[in-house]
């Protein structure tokens, strides 16, 4: 089988299980044990409200014809309405305001760990068992041991508590680009027809920094210990002796050799972590007051607003789905050896 | 795929609890269940034939027989009454709040010293319709843009005018004439008329998106105006009783005497908008789309007018100059929508909020140093917070009652009688709810008990479950009695919402208090919307839920008890009460 023909061959899985989730999510819907009207209405409500809203909200229907319309509209990105947290209001118009908080903070966390993780790793591969190594090897364990719910509220704590001086001897709110919370979601509008607005770009910086620390702490984790794995086996391998051999100085081996080996297996590890972020988002977004995607789903899921959780969980599996495609896709042009039966 | 299984998770899990449930003990049961359905029944029954002024003690009467019946079958035991608290900084001036909550509390009175802006705090709202809303949040908004007939200022559970002048009842208690102010215009500068009431009222009882018909249409827990049905239950258009005198004038005919008139009309569903603002009922074709006039605009009468909405961002609106009453000194207020605890306090402690209230993981009863007045509010400071601020604290009792409830025909009486023998109100309220709520004893709230202060002490003095002690000893009597032991219990599963930690920690308390007595207990956590479900289909034993009143008014509590109503093979269209399933002890089940 030649490398292209496997890497079509993944794509075309994906179709049924797109349609496998859509079913799952349908199915959550409609048949569970969750009643969306009653979680609208409220304890308050009496029967002929509720009968009324279901007839307005087409859930009279037969199942067949619900089913049919749900797919037709999903595979046509008409995600349908909220029914709870944003009465009526659109999903697609729901995504258009809570989706470039949640990107940013995305991109962050996976630029952060990028710069601190791997750059650790590499120092902690190339001096093993130094004391540099072992401080860097159990701090990032440590690290990535410490919970991200945990990690927000210290975060939260220690930050506003620098308000005005504090005992930190230092002011989070006044340092650099001003800011009046902490918390909040990002503006997102420093860039437009005029070119980029310079202030506001840093001040969205600065806001989500701490959430994005936090949100990529597993990742920079996993990329220190995995990069310095992959820089001790190359260190080790024979063409580094050969290079060795051949008088090369060590810059040249360390920046020629070794650290575009030790790369390769870091790809999956990133491409992976990017299904992490989708999880995590939930929980630091919650904490953060960002109003993104994770914070909606959060909200969507605790308050029965099954229309916009069972939307948010079609485009989460969309993403997911187009990563692993993307994933493949690196496998196939990097390692020459996918594909070819053994 | 696994974070999106670990997304989905929750939503699964409640479905299988819900189906595992449905095959579990289905026999019929011998035990002795309950003996004042009848009571209870003929008591509710009365209070519906009495509706006039002059019978109010025959109602007070019943009222007592109701709360009688239910505390001796044991169908709902009382936990807490709740408890508002709130703070704020001493640059700020606020009234002080009442009873009915702070989405009554207008802010054209409220003073921000050195700043321009009220900044507050709320939870995550999705309309400006005041027929849609059903949430305080939203509430809270809305009561600053669009106004009721009658109000209760700041919350306090005293009715006033507020849009009306005036207003006169006939002699049966049938038709009640308003008389509107004169003067008062919308934001738009057009002048309040009596057919943009009739126009408001129609929309919450015709139209498609109102949430509370029955506040409206329903005589017990409404206004109970008159009107026509359709074929489908829904209202004919135009059948409301409401007949135009004058511009300023009008008449609406009841289908009994109600006495609670000028209380239901305090709801935000009851606001006025300009006639033909949305083309949402019969006869009006709409000036703006109701997608507009849901979120991106708002015309009433209120102190402040409408200046943005970021849907779960924030909300601003600004002063209205030529608002009817006292015009506000703040010029805008801003709500930070923020939900989640830690954040809510960061924000509070950045100063970025004037008026909050403090999540119990940051709470410290002994900072507290208040005093009680008349109406049983405490009133003084808090502090100092970690930000080096001392602030102005307020508790108010308020009207809502919580509690653990059951479904009669799953569990025995001598069961329910034992649950409450091991409850410990007073320990709960101190070291669960860190005094955050005030005991309860009855469903009614005190502050509105019918007989009255007194009346209520005397009814604490007689509960008879052992009161603020866990009683193992009767616990164990009335267990063995009923042939209950450690060897041969009987079993039930005690279900909490997931989204209040208090009802979790006593539903697990009083397992362990029952362990070894006869009952052995099993607590589940369920979503709020699963446990409303499963009450409907009957499927619950041992439960935690709330009752707020929107309106001081007894019977709008109590007709959840009427035995015929906790129907649950009938819900949710043709009954509406508690999930307990009471009829099924009265002799004539029907």
């Amino acid at each position: 089988m030649s490398r292209w023909k496997y890497f079509f061959k993944r794509l075309l899985l994906s179709v049924p299980v797109l349609f496998f989730v859509m079913t799952f999510i349908f199915v959550l819907l409609r048949m569970g044990p969750v009643d969306p009207v009653a979680a609208r209405l409220g304890p308050e409500a009496s029967g002929a409200d509720a009968a009324r809203m279901r007839e307005r909200l087409g859930l009279n229907d037969p199942l067949w014809e619900q089913y049919l319309d749900y797919v037709t509209n999903f595979l046509t990105f008409d995600l349908g309405q909220s029914w709870v947290i944003y009465g009526d209001m659109d999903v697609i118009e729901i995504l258009s305001f809570a989706g470039p908080p949640t990107l940013w903070l995305g991109f962050w966390a996976i630029l952060l760990p990028l710069f601190i993780g791997i750059p650790l790793g590499f120092y902690a591969g190339l001096r093993p068992n130094s004391g540099g190594d072992y401080v860097a090897s159990v701090s990032g364990i440590l690290w990535q041991a410490m919970p991200n719910f945990w990690l927000s509220i210290i975060l939260l704590a220690i930050l506003r508590q620098t308000k005005g001086g504090g005992w930190l001897g230092f002011d989070w709110y006044t340092f650099g680009p001003e800011i009046r919370s902490i918390t909040g979601t990002p503006d997102l509008s420093f860039f437009s027809g005029a070119g980029i607005d310079w202030s506001m770009l840093a001040s969205d910086i600065k806001l989500i920094l701490p959430p994005a620390l936090v949100l990529g702490s597993a990742s920079m984790a996993a990329e220190l210990r995995i990069g310095r794995t992959a820089v001790l086996e190359t260190i080790n391998s024979n063409y580094i002796e050969t290079a060795k051999a051949k008088g090369l100085t060590n810059r040249v081996i360390v920046w020629k050799h070794v650290f575009r080996n030790a790369l390769i297996p870091l790809v999956p590890v990133i491409t992976n972590e990017a299904f992490l972020l989708i999880g995590g988002s939930v929980i630091v977004e919650s904490i953060f007051n960002i109003n993104g995607l994770g914070r909606i789903f959060f909200l969507a899921t605790i308050q029965g607003d099954l229309p916009l959780a069972g939307a948010l969980l079609f485009i989460f599996t969309v993403i997911i789905i187009l990563l692993n495609i993307l994933q493949d896709l690196l496998y196939t042009i990097i390692d020459p050896r996918v594909g070819y039966e053994q | 795929m696994l974070a999106l299984l670990g997304g989905s998770a929750s939503v699964g899990l409640a479905g299988c609890s819900a189906l595992l449930s449905d095959d579990e003990d289905d026999e019929e049961t011998d035990f002795e269940v309950s003996e004042h359905a009848e009571k209870a029944q003929a008591a509710w029954e009365r209070i519906i034939d009495n509706p006039g002024p002059d019978a109010e003690d025959t109602r007070t009467e019943a009222y007592i027989e109701i709360e009688e019946a239910v505390r001796d079958d044991m169908v709902l035991m009382p936990t807490h009454h709740s408890k508002g608290e709130f703070f704020w900084y001493d640059y700020v001036d606020i009234p002080k709040l009442g009873a009915l909550g702070r989405h009554h509390l207008q802010h054209n009175r409220t003073e921000v010293e050195g700043d321009t802006e009220l900044n507050l705090i709320s939870a995550t709202f999705d309309e400006l319709d005041p027929i849609m809303s059903t949430d305080t949040a939203s509430s809270e908004v809305i009561a600053q843009l669009y106004e009721t007939l009658t109000t209760y200022p700041a919350g306090v559970a005293e009715v006033e005018n507020q849009l009306i002048e005036s207003f006169e009842t006939s002699e049966d208690g049938l038709t009640w004439t308003f008389t509107l102010k004169d003067g008062v215009q919308f934001h738009d500068g057009q002048d309040l008329t009596a057919d943009d009431v009739k126009y408001s009222f129609r929309r919450l009882a015709e139209s498609e998106y109102s949430e509370r018909v029955n506040f409206i249409t329903a005589s017990t827990g409404g206004l109970g105006i008159e009107h026509e049905t359709d074929g489908d239950g829904g209202v004919v258009p135009d059948s409301l009783g409401i007949e135009i005198v004058d511009d300023l004038t009008f008449e609406i005919t009841l289908n009994e005497p109600n006495p609670a008139v000028l209380d239901v009309l305090t709801y935000s569903g009851f606001a006025v908008v300009p006639e033909g603002i949305v083309g949402d009922i019969d006869g009006y074709d709409g000036e703006v789309s109701h997608d507009e006039f849901r979120t991106e605009m708002a015309n009433g009468t209120g102190p402040f007018e409408y200046d943005e909405l970021n849907p779960g961002e924030g909300m601003r609106i600004v002063r209205n100059d030529n608002y009817h009453d006292t015009v506000a000194s703040v010029e805008s207020v801003h709500w930070e929508i923020n939900e989640d605890p830690e954040s809510k306090f960061t924000y509070a402690m950045e100063q970025n909020a004037d008026f909050f209230e403090i999540p119990t993981s940051y709470y410290d009863p002994s900072l507290i140093d208040a005093e009680t007045d008349d109406s049983g509010r405490e009133f003084g400071t808090y502090g100092e917070f970690e930000n080096g601020e001392t602030t102005s604290y307020l508790a108010v009792p308020e009207l809502g009652t919580f509690y653990f409830a059951f479904n009669v025909s799953n569990v025995p009486r001598p069961v329910r009688k034992a649950v409450a023998y091991v409850m410990d109100h007073e320990e709960f309220i101190n070291d669960v709810l860190q005094n955050r709520g005030t005991e309860a004893f009855s469903f009614t709230p005190p502050a509105m008990w019918p007989t009255g202060q007194d009346g209520y002490e005397d009814w604490v003095d007689e509960w008879p479950y052992s009161p603020n002690e866990t009683d193992r000893g009767s616990a164990g009597d009335v267990l063995e009695e009923a042939g209950f032991t450690e060897d041969e219990p009987f079993e039930m599963t005690v279900s909490t919402y997931e989204t209040s930690p208090a009802f979790q920690e006593l539903g697990e308390l009083l397992r362990e208090k029952l362990a070894g007595l006869g009952v052995d207990a099993n607590t589940e956590n369920i979503q709020f919307s699963t446990l409303q479900d499963r009450g409907e289909d009957g499927d619950l034993e041992m439960f935690s839920l709330g009752w707020i009143w929107s309106w001081p008014d007894v019977a709008y509590g109590h007709f959840g008890f009427e035995p015929k109503n906790t129907d649950t093979s009938r819900m949710p269209s043709e009954t509406n009460g508690y999930y307990l399933d009471w009829q099924v002890n009265l002799e004539d089940e029907s």
